[in-house]
């Protein structure tokens, strides 16, 4: 089975840059001929070609939400992916539309989707730290994302 | 485990907004446009050596990354007085012309297509790509799959890496390409122009087919008349990647032609107290506020201004369907926003014959690409074309190359005035007093945004749907009668 650990994000802008800190930092503790660690910032129909050839795919991504809290975990399903399937961007489509359009035009795409997403403050200064709190998940997410790759599929 | 719920999902302050205020009477009295805008970029760059912004600029935006690359090498170029040699900068643009094609191939068909196939007031879960697919055909659907990754390929291969490109560099490129890659590049680029003639075909049959879809397209609440902005080369010809700055008024008369470094003598920037972006307008016209004509200083840039601003395409295909354009609108030149897209479309033909001629050209792949600088940096300007229009970057640096200040204007900068005027617009032609604002008006309102293809500083994110758009509309007291989130 072919995994992809993909974090994603803006390696310049503060707390947007976590899960690619958090693919750099797997890539020192991981060395598997069938685990692909990759940093990328793609969006929508790009996506197909970055996951196309993968069995299964981790993706770490910042995330804010209403009142959360900076350096807070969240292990998310696919499904989450769905009740926001018609979010519009203005660019592209997102990540559940590129997905199902790629199904249908048969593409080897994951089954196994799974997503740690860190509850981030700051995603719009530029700079190449993140904030405290933030730096601080990203040794947690790092085990966590371990465990999971340890876990029988 | 237990279910996450999180609402909303998405970015707080990643929001494109759009705020639509009733008066008393329930009629729309104003709108307004709001963009998120990133903090700190110029401060980033300041102190660091210049080679290194074309690398860091693709960081600005996970939409065009290349064309941040691009402008920012040409800027670099002007900073260190350096001429790349003759090989470089056709390299660059077949590049440049591979992520043309990738970025309206992706407009077109995700955005623009599915409010003409499904209908502008269809339902919103059938109205996007998969909708589609589904109306016209599985087989599209992966025509456009391969197509992008056709554009994307030659992208990388030339770029040095999948989306953020670190080819350019002061006086030219980093490496040279190989014989083999060519020919690879030509059969894709032969295939792009077939797909860029099926695409006008789609837009043919589906859209200019039909006279309701017509009269949309050249009806008052999608029309704006503004000035245009567009690259144009020593023939007036629409240009990606080089030449002069050209404008022409309301009535399609040349104003002026100018190199980018003179950008300040020409745009200058205007303030509201309720958006920290700031409106450029001409400078010589001035700012009248969100009014459009002649003796307002509100210019376009976008794929429809460039065709605006020239006086045709430098390749025989984009060029038949240029003048096909004109002729159906009824000449030059064509105010209706939603014309944008049709100007995409050939200019996706444009890109994929350029790419097939510069893949063809006997110097591609000369080893010859790069003038080692030898004057002392101190400023320079660059400028492309963006898919989405005209891309400023301006750069100063001490003698040593170091970084003291950057300005760049990007396309969504340029046009965010007039993409405030046609929400306006379309606001008050489509939302009448009485009437409730469905889903499908508020989607016609957004249609007028979303023809400038935005690009809203956004930071290439994708956990859930990156940089969604909220549509609020208040009564007179304030209060939100209605508000819709995408």
């Amino acid at each position: 089975m072919k995994t992809l650990v993909l974090g994603l994000g803006n390696p310049i802008l503060s707390d947007d840059s976590v899960g690619c800190r958090v693919a750099a930092a797997l890539k020192e503790r991981i060395n598997s001929p069938d685990i692909d660690i990759h940093e990328a910032s793609v969006a929508g129909l790009d996506f197909l070609d970055v996951l196309t050839g993968y069995d299964r795919v981790i993706i770490i991504d910042a995330i804010q939400t209403k009142k959360g809290q900076p350096g807070k975990i969240y292990r998310l399903g696919p499904e989450i992916l769905a009740e926001t399937r018609h979010a519009g961007t203005p660019h592209d489509v997102n990540l559940a539309t590129a997905l199902e359009l790629g199904r249908k035009l048969k593409l080897h795409l994951p089954e196994i989707i799974s997503i740690f997403a860190i509850e981030v403050e700051d995603v719009t200064s530029f700079s190449e730290d993140c904030t405290p709190a933030v730096a601080k998940a990203i040794p947690e997410c790092v085990e966590m994302v371990v465990e999971e790759l340890q876990k029988p599929t | 485990m237990a279910k996450i719920s999180i609402d909303p999902i998405t970015r707080l302050e990643g929001h494109g907004k759009i705020e639509i205020f009733l008066n008393d009477a329930g009629e729309v009295e104003n709108t307004y446009l709001q963009i998120p805008e990133l903090r700190g970029f110029e401060k980033f760059c300041e102190g660091r050596p210049v080679e290194e912004l074309p690398r860091i600029v693709t960081r600005l935006c996970g939409v065009c990354p290349e064309a941040h690359h691009i402008a920012s090498v040409k800027a670099t170029d002007a900073v260190y007085h350096v001429d790349p040699p003759p090989a470089a900068k056709k390299l660059r643009e077949l590049f440049y012309c591979a992520h043309m094609a990738h970025s309206h191939i992706a407009h077109f068909y995700a955005l623009a297509a599915p409010d003409f196939v499904l209908g502008p007031m269809s339902d919103p879960a059938q109205r996007n790509i998969l909708g589609l697919v589904a109306k016209v055909g599985l087989q599209i659907g992966g025509e456009v799959i391969k197509h992008r990754a056709y554009a994307q390929h030659i992208q990388a291969v030339i770029g040095g890496k999948a989306t953020h490109p670190v080819c350019g560099i002061p006086g030219g490129m980093s490496k040279a390409i190989t014989e083999e890659e060519r020919k690879d590049f030509e059969e894709k680029a032969k295939s792009l122009v077939e797909f860029s003639k099926y695409s006008l075909k789609l837009f043919n049959d589906l859209v200019l087919s039909n006279k309701e879809y017509v009269s949309l397209i050249t009806g008052d609440i999608y029309t704006m008349k503004s000035y245009y902005m567009g690259l144009v080369d020593a023939n007036n010809k629409v240009n990606f990647y080089d030449g002069t700055l050209r404008l022409v008024d309301p009535d399609g008369k040349e104003v002026v032609k100018f190199k980018a470094s003179e950008y300040l003598d020409y745009i200058a920037e205007h303030v509201e107290p309720w958006t920290y972006m700031k409106f450029p307008f001409l400078k010589k016209v001035g700012w009248k506020g969100f009014t459009e004509g002649k003796d307002s200083g509100v210019y376009r840039v976008s794929p429809l201004a460039r065709l605006n601003a020239a006086d045709g395409m430098a390749t025989p295909l984009a060029q038949e369907e240029y003048d096909r354009m004109y002729k159906t609108l009824g000449g030059k030149p064509v105010h209706a926003t939603l014309a944008f897209h049709w100007a995409r479309l050939i200019e996706l033909v444009y890109a994929s014959e350029r790419l097939l001629e510069l893949c063809r050209d006997k110097e591609i792949t000369s080893p010859n690409v790069r003038t080692i600088p030898t004057a002392t940096p101190d400023e320079g300007v660059g400028v492309v074309e963006a898919p989405r229009g005209v891309l400023i970057h301006h750069y100063k640096t001490d003698s040593k190359g170091m970084v003291k200040m950057v300005n760049m204007i990007v396309a969504t900068a340029h046009n965010y005035p007039a993409m405030n005027m046609s929400i306006n617009k379309a606001a008050k032609g489509l939302i009448k007093k009485g009437q409730p604002a469905t889903e499908g008006l508020l989607n016609m309102v957004e249609m007028a945004f979303r023809a400038y293809d935005p690009c809203m500083a956004c930071a290439t994110h994708n956990l859930p749907g990156q940089m969604p758009l909220e549509v609020t509309i208040r009564n007179s007291r304030g209060e939100i009668v209605q508000q819709l989130s995408r």
